[in-house]
């Protein structure tokens, strides 16, 4: 039985065995490389969700190319406005949790909190304007795919557009799936604030928060890609 | 580990200041705001890189300053830079297809070798003189 | 060296293993130990391989011979196609990575356990619920898409395409995992002194693998995810009677299914590495060519997916800069090969049952490279496209390739897993049979091939009934010998000799450093790496050899035998390792 050991390997041994903070996981040395582990592991898990929509946003992109008339007329029958809210309400969402990191560092569990719903928020908010513009559309007989069957003024001419399916398909796959996405992310950031409000967090450990956060701001970021590329045409 | 300060540097944990938020958050509703401004206009091919362009302005911002990748371990800018590089490929490899497609069709029908044979029995055929005459200068 | 004898005294005190510890049913399945979660896949997969190897014996009965019959020809859509999915998605993708890349991975790092315990194990459960899909499409109805599932004709079959790719987009997520775990724990868990310079190949291939699990895989999910709203809804994004274009979905398809490709073999790639140093006692030669390679190979895979769809009426100019990056693929997998007769070369080659795997896969992974480089010229692929060529192309690959690897890598690890030696005389026996069976099997499908016979075909004309005939015998003496690993693999959980710590007298720290069996912790404490993994010389001194090549400190005691020259090697080493 063979065992190297060297100054530097009881040196971690005794580290670990000193200090040994509640949130530290036994196969870490320290909440160092614990807290560097996570982070790298969530940026690994965001690259994934930048490819899954990447697919949509390559089929959008193919689908345009070759019928921009329609694209033009079908996303001319988008409520800009409420588009324009919507952004401006995850981005402030964006800024809430981001204001929610810096509290935690400041060890300000209070302001944490407030920030962390005030995000839950501003993501019940969005996902109320998407209900009201799908109902719209709805309304209209705009359904993904084989149930298209345009009515009503204003988009009954979208019925002779070929094409034109193809743009609502991809507009309720996109924003459906990032819908979703929201849905899971105000999941995770009320059971954050609810973590914090029960005092999880100190400015000594509060990774759960910033990826949460991280997450947060990734459905952000594809919805300002959606954004012009839906509304805007 | 024993203070929360050396944690921090010890870390690289950054506070981010929260004028500094703000800012960036000022500058993000500029830009939807000019975004959507410009879309009154139309730029006829520039439509999609200027639109793609501020949208990538707002999600640089969003990714260095609210996501701290600015501050943060270089291996997760390099994690980022990945990912989305080969979103780029994917979408430059498929748009590759997508916006040539059928490019052959312009291809003749008539193999080479038949190309040739066909040339030879024009060749073994009598022409008339006045059949060449294609082009005007042939005319006079 | 008081530390170390503490720690050896404390071990012969207390032989607490990995496999004594915690042995309930449900401290099984709520373990987060990386090299349980590695024999849970092991079992798992094994069952799908088996499975799917049953599928392929029937197609290949089928095929025997033109007027001999045991299916109707749905029947035999049907069982390609599920062959062709099980050991595509829910065997070789997972194999090397989950079973060996968990077990072994941490250890040759000088980890406790990956960094992501917990996600680990979620893998192995999402990858159970991605079977349970499986079974579920088999039970509600056919599935005759073959594993590409083109649409359109897929996206206009029942119920059964819809669980299965419900079954790929959730077991993506297990690959996902498994991946993302594996790139934050070779970054961050690494032990004192254990430098990039000084991974084994093993780590970089699997690291390489990792990238191309994290950045394909998701798009594989969004593929499957369209393609059962194609189904559901008529979007109308891949079906051409909709106004769709089919031609994208093989685009999503290939983006993933190319670079999975890469998932198989690079992993591959990497045990065979560890098996030509250790079994020619060389340090690998290009060390650092044949990890960067690997990356290489990774980030050039995602560049050249159109190479499936030369036929499929893509633009001309796509498929000639898809067929030029064909090419250069080549290249790096050439690097590694040279490298690895290169190590070979003047070494001493010690020829046990991984080492016959490692030649094996030397010689069947070049005919699969070089016949991958033929269908990758545009012009000969018109030819070539859909016929049996490629079928015995990427059977040259996966199984010549990723299956000798994965064979070569369990037997060469398997007194680490269990703690047990398998028969060697068995063992070469197997290993010979599975070689020549392999070649009889798939060389006449690369000749059927280039004579025109097409792939997926339930009937075929009198003139390759003879080859046919070969390639069934062929795969009868492929089966026995995978039969034969299996029996004495299980004979040797019950009867098998004890295993030494270091059999092999490898220099990683799997077999320096950790014992017989694994501690449930790994390592007794935390290893200082101070030289290559291919160090073979340099082992010896560092863990308290005499400096005559007889390391005591691997493990396998005195038995001078282990470095004799290899006809004197005996198949297993003395019993009582840490007397
Ligand atoms: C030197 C490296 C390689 C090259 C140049 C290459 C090239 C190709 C090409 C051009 C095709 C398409 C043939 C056709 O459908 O007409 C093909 C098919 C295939 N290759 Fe490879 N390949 C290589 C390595 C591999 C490896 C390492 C694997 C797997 C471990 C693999 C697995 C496959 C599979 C599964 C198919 C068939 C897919 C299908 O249509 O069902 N290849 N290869
Ligand atoms: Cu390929």
């Amino acid at each position: 039985m063979s065992t190297e050991t060297a100054p530097a390997t009881t040196e971690s041994v005794e580290t670990e065995h000193d200090h040994h903070p509640p949130h530290l996981q036994h196969h870490f040395v320290s909440s160092e490389q614990q807290f560097d582990s996570a982070k790298l592991g969530m940026w690994l898990f965001l690259i994934t969700e930048i490819l899954l929509f990447s697919a949509l946003f390559v089929a959008y992109a193919v689908y345009r190319n070759w019928n921009p008339m329609a694209f033009a007329e079908a996303s001319s029958t988008l409520d800009w406005v409420l588009g324009s809210v919507n952004t401006i309400v995850l981005l402030t969402s964006s800024l809430t949790v981001a204001l929610s990191i810096h509290f935690i560092q400041k060890n300000d569990k209070q302001k944490t909190v407030i920030s962390l719903l005030s995000t839950l928020v501003l993501a019940g908010g969005f996902l109320v304007i998407k209900y009201f513009e799908y109902m719209a559309k709805f309304e209209h007989g705009i359904y993904p795919g084989e149930a298209f069957a345009p009515t009503g003024s204003g988009y009954e001419y979208l019925a002779a557009i070929p094409y034109v399916p193809q743009f609502f398909s991809i507009y309720f796959v996109m924003t459906g799936i990032h819908g979703v996405h929201v849905v899971i992310g105000m999941g995770l950031i009320g059971w954050m604030a609810w973590r914090a409000h029960r005092g999880d967090f100190s400015d000594e450990w509060y990774t759960p928060v910033e990826l949460t956060g991280l997450y947060w701001h990734i459905v952000d970021i594809i919805w300002i890609f959606l954004f012009p590329l839906l509304y805007l045409v | 580990m024993a203070h929360a300060t050396d944690d921090h540097a010890a870390h690289g944990h950054h506070i981010i200041p929260i004028p500094t938020l703000l800012k960036v958050f000022g500058a993000l509703v500029a830009l939807t705001a000019i975004t959507v401004g410009l879309s009154a206009f139309d730029f006829g091919m520039f439509e999609i890189p200027v639109a793609l362009g501020l949208a990538s302005a707002k999600a640089t911002l969003v990714v260095m300053i609210f996501m701290a990748l600015k501050y943060d371990n270089p291996v997760n800018m390099l994690t980022f830079s990945v990912g989305v590089l080969f979103v780029a490929v994917f979408l430059i490899f498929t748009l590759l297809d997508t916006a040539f497609r059928g490019d052959m069709d312009n291809v003749d029908r008539l193999t080479i070798e038949e190309r040739e044979r066909l040339n030879e029995q024009l060749q073994e055929s009598d022409v008339d003189a006045e059949d060449l005459q294609v082009a005007p200068s042939d005319m006079q | 060296m008081e530390a170390a004898a503490h720690a050896a005294s404390q071990t012969d005190a207390e032989p607490r293993t990995y496999l004594n510890h915690e042995t309930s049913l449900w401290e099984w399945l709520t373990t987060k130990d990386h090299k349980k979660i590695g024999i849970m896949y092991l079992i798992s997969l094994a069952v799908v391989f088996l499975v799917a190897g049953l599928l392929a014996m029937a197609v290949r009965l089928e095929l025997m011979s033109p007027d001999f019959s045991i299916m109707s020809a749905s029947q035999y859509n049907q069982t390609f196609t599920m062959h062709g999915i099980m050991m595509v998605f829910l065997f070789i993708v997972p194999s090397i990575p989950a079973i060996l890349g968990n077990f072994v991975l941490p250890l040759q790092i000088g980890a406790k356990d990956v960094a992501f315990p917990r996600l680990n194990l979620a893998s192995w459960y999402v990858y159970i619920a991605g079977g349970a899909l499986t079974v579920t499409a088999l039970l509600v109805g056919e599935l005759s898409t073959g594993w590409t599932f083109y649409t359109p004709y897929s996206s206009q079959q029942g119920t059964a395409v819809i669980f299965m790719t419900g079954a790929i987009f959730v077991s993506g997520f297990a690959s996902i995992f498994t991946g993302l775990n594996f790139i934050v724990t070779i970054h961050k868990m690494r032990a004192p002194g254990m430098t990039w310079n000084r991974l084994p190949l093993f780590v970089w291939g699997l690291y390489a693998t990792s990238i191309v699990q994290v950045l394909a895989t998701p798009v594989v999910g969004i593929t499957m995810l369209l393609l059962i709203l194609e189904q559901t809804l008529q979007i109308g994004i891949f079906d051409p009677a909709l106004g769709g274009d089919p031609i994208l979905f093989q685009h999503f398809f290939w983006f993933y299914s190319h670079p999975a490709v890469y998932i198989m073999i690079l992993p591959a790639f990497g045990i065979l590495s560890e098996l030509i140093a250790t079994f020619s006692r060389q340090r690998i030669f290009g060390y650092r060519a044949i990890a960067l390679s690997s990356v290489a190979i990774a980030m050039l895979g995602f560049l050249v997916w159109g190479h499936h769809m030369f036929v499929s009426g893509q633009s001309a100019i796509s498929s000639i800069v898809f067929s030029l990056i064909t090419y250069l693929i080549g290249i790096p997998s050439g690097i590694k090969i040279f490298n690895w007769i290169a190590t070979m070369y003047k070494g001493s080659v010690w020829l046990q049952t991984p080492m016959l795997y490692a030649l094996s896969f030397l010689f069947l992974f070049t005919i699969g490279g070089l016949t991958g480089i033929m269908v990758g010229v545009l012009g000969v692929d018109v030819h070539l496209h859909d016929t049996y060529f490629v079928v015995g192309h990427f059977h040259y690959v996966m199984m010549g390739g990723s299956v000798i690897a994965l064979l070569g890598g369990m037997h060469y690890w398997w007194p680490k897993i269990t703690g047990r030696m398998y028969n060697e005389t068995l063992g070469k026996i197997a290993a010979g049979l599975v070689f020549v069976g392999f070649n009889v099997t798939f060389f006449t499908q690369l000749v059927l091939g280039s004579q025109g016979m097409p792939r997926r075909y339930y009937e075929y004309v009198d003139r390759f009934a003879e080859l046919h005939m070969i390639s069934t015998i062929g795969s009868f003496i492929l089966a026995s010998g995978l039969f034969l690993v299996l029996g004495y693999a299980l004979h040797s959980l019950f009867y098998g000799k004890k295993a030494p710590q270091n059999p092999w007298a490898a220099a990683t720290l799997e077999w320096t450093n950790v014992a017989a069996i694994p501690d449930p912790h790994n390592f007794t404490s935390t290893p200082l790496v101070t030289r290559g993994p291919y160090d073979f010389h340099k082992a010896d001194e560092v863990f308290g050899g005499s400096g005559d090549g007889q390391a005591r400190g691997d493990g396998a005691g005195s038995d001078a035998s282990r470095l004799a020259p290899p006809e004197a090697a005996p198949s297993a080493p003395k019993e009582d390792a840490s007397a």
